[in-house]
């Protein structure tokens, strides 16, 4: 097939892609996917490509919590430390 | 939302178990949107804890106006961008328009074979599908992240991403074009 009466096509799947192809927007669509395998292929392979990716999860081995709070009571002690240090001003009596 | 509201009221407060629950809840969350986007397990712990005390010491910046987990994305985003900056060397990939539709009067579409949709991701298909991404420049890896595999609007993307949304969308259109031509070699007999 010519690649130029169907790149617009292309275009319009990519666009498309998460709308339902039921939806009134994909009617002209829809019908140029049942009667060109190429198109049809290209739908498909770009729907795939997203669903491979949607299905890759990953999950984290217990919680951190512990780790960042602790971090933040580090950091806080060493902050109110620094303002001892620092700010703190002489007792007018001391 | 209504707990979150409270957790959140409390942690501006500077009560820390309460934040400790934020983060229990959305920890899970956190590291996985990292991973998809750094494809590292070592960056994405990294990019957790950054995220949750960069969360914490900015807590009085959130207005409340967004969903709390989109503001955790913002943050993310961010880490990861900046990591990027200063760790990679990846080289820089143009991808232009005129790469994807390669030229060629006659266009030969190959079928990819049976990758049904709960198809198992083993590893070698996990390191293709890494590999492909990570060649993919950070700012379109994240419009596709957060578009396609999180879901999120377009709106909210670009509203956390400070684009706009025809932005938005060329990004994740040209995203998805690159991802399926890297994919393509793999899967099409
Ligand atoms: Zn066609």
């Amino acid at each position: 097939m010519k690649a130029a009466e169907h790149k617009k096509y292309l275009f319009e799947i990519c666009e498309k892609i998460d709308l339902d192809l039921e939806s009134p927007t994909c009617k002209k669509l829809k019908e140029h996917l049942a009667q060109c395998p190429d198109c049809a292929a290209y739908y498909d392979s770009l729907k795939k490509t997203i669903v491979l990716y949607r299905n890759y999860e990953v999950e984290m081995q217990g919680s951190r919590v512990t780790e960042i709070l602790s971090r933040l009571d580090l950091e806080d002690d060493a902050d109110a430390k620094g303002h001892l240090k620092i700010k703190l001003p002489k007792k007018p009596d001391a | 939302m209504e707990d979150d509201t409270k957790l959140i009221a409390a942690s501006k407060a500077g009560d820390k178990k309460a934040f400790g629950q934020l983060v229990k809840k959305y920890e899970q969350l956190v590291y996985s949107f990292s991973f998809k986007i750094c494809r590292d397990k070592n960056k994405a712990e990294e990019v957790l804890q950054e995220t949750f005390i960069n969360a914490y010491r900015g807590l009085n910046s959130f207005s409340g106006n967004s969903k709390f987990s989109t503001w955790l994305y913002r943050i993310v985003t961010n880490n990861c961008l900046m990591m990027h900056r200063k760790k990679s060397h990846e080289p820089v990939v143009s991808i232009e328009e005129a790469d994807l539709f390669k030229g060629t009067d006659e266009l030969q579409i190959p079928h990819w074979g049976e990758t049904p949709q709960d198809v198992v991701l083993n590893k070698e298909l996990k390191d293709v599908l890494d590999r492909a991404i990570q060649k993919l420049p950070l700012d379109y890896r994240i419009v596709f992240v957060m578009r396609d595999v999180e879901g999120l609007s377009t709106e909210e993307v670009g509203k956390t991403l400070n684009l706009s949304v025809p932005a938005v969308k060329s990004r994740l259109h040209r995203a998805r074009l690159f991802l399926r031509e890297e994919l393509n070699p793999y899967f099409s007999k």
